[in-house]
């Protein structure tokens, strides 16, 4: 209500329903699939910011037994564990993947789809229009969610595509942040009960995208042919790469055993200096 | 500073505040940069007020793009 007085929302309001009128009218596809397309179009513009997570992942894996050893080192201090990890991050020029503005922008996406199924009937024709999806699941895209059997389907596929997408996503994150997220979702579900079931039509479609785009990413980064330091790792210790750490690259399984890298970092870090300034 | 002025920055924080239980519960991420970006802003708002603990949180979320390297990066 208060976001929609402020003129930039409502001007987003503007152009998403005239996206949907596009992919209505002109492509011929249903209310629904409309708001499947527009999502699909929103991801494929952030296409170019999962090529860069691509990048990152690699550069987290190959740094990975470096950064559970500061992992170790500072296990009693979150705090100061962190703050050590991110300038272990800065000192080697690595991108850990998720970052705060692409998820921004998701927002105004988000705000505009709302206000669009809300004000619905004020621009659209919708009597005689066939606003159902995967009929009989969703009669009414416009409806509550749960005003239909179907609803509490798209709930579920919701909460379980959440789930998987936070797997996928959030590299850096602690397991406590990571449980949280995973926990998130389910409580949700009570508050997005009441949006217009399109609305979690887009969200479980972001959702599925993401988790398909981690499903490639995870496939990408476990074939790139491991370099220089996993080469040299004759004094791998193995209980090294086990399970000890949070996960700090939860994408993509380490191909060979991490070495300790302790012993070999100075070298390590020069190498990668010169790799992330010739890029 | 005394409370009156102190205010438009306690407004600043409760937006931020806002936005934590809202849209930063339902898109959850994770920041590269620590301390978080709205942690950064809490700050920077704290520290500086308004006006200025705006700009520099604004100026650390354009920063915070997927082609930034992240890191510890604390308000000044």
């Amino acid at each position: 209500m208060i976001l929609y007085s402020i003129p930039i929302f409502s001007q987003l309001e503007a152009v998403m329903r005239d996206l949907l009128k596009f992919f209505h009218t002109n492509v011929g596809l249903t209310w629904a699939w409309a708001i499947v397309a527009t999502t699909v179009l929103v991801r494929l513009i952030l296409v170019p910011l999962t090529i860069r997570q691509i990048h990152s992942m690699q550069s987290l894996q190959r740094h990975a037994p470096q950064m559970k050893e500061i992992q170790k080192k500072y296990k009693g201090d979150k705090q100061k564990q962190n703050e050590e990890l991110m300038k272990f991050y800065r000192e080697n020029h690595i991108n850990p993947a998720a970052s705060c503005l692409p998820m921004l922008l998701q927002i105004p996406v988000f705000i505009s789809l709302y206000y669009t199924l809300k004000y619905f009937t004020h621009h659209f024709e919708t009597a005689g229009q066939d606003l159902s999806w995967l009929h009989p699941i969703i009669p009414n895209i416009l409806n509550h969610t749960t005003s239909s059997w179907g609803g509490y389907l798209l709930l579920v596929v919701y909460v379980a595509s959440q789930m998987a997408s936070t797997l996928f996503m959030a590299a850096t994150a602690d397991k406590t942040q990571r449980i949280l997220f995973m926990i998130m979702p389910l409580f949700f579900v009570f508050v997005i009960a009441h949006f217009p079931a399109g609305l979690v039509l887009y969200w479980v479609t972001t959702n599925l995208w993401t988790v398909g785009q981690g499903l490639i990413t995870r496939r990408l980064v476990a074939r790139t042919p491991t370099p220089a330091p996993e080469r040299r790792s004759s004094r791998t210790s193995p209980k090294d790469d086990g399970t000890s750490g949070n996960g700090a690259s939860p994408e993509g399984p380490s191909p060979k055993p991490a070495p300790s890298a302790a012993q070999q970092q100075p070298r390590q870090v020069r190498r990668k200096k010169k790799r992330t300034s010739r890029r | 500073m005394n409370a009156v002025m102190r205010l438009p920055s306690k407004l600043g924080i409760g937006l931020i505040w806002a936005y934590r239980l809202t849209f930063g519960a339902l898109f959850p991420t994770t920041c590269k940069y620590h301390p978080s970006c709205s942690e950064y802003a809490v700050q920077a708002l704290r520290k500086h007020g308004l006006v200025k603990g705006s700009v520099l949180a604004g100026w650390r979320l354009l920063r915070c793009n997927p082609w930034s390297h992240g890191g510890f990066d604390p308000v000044r």
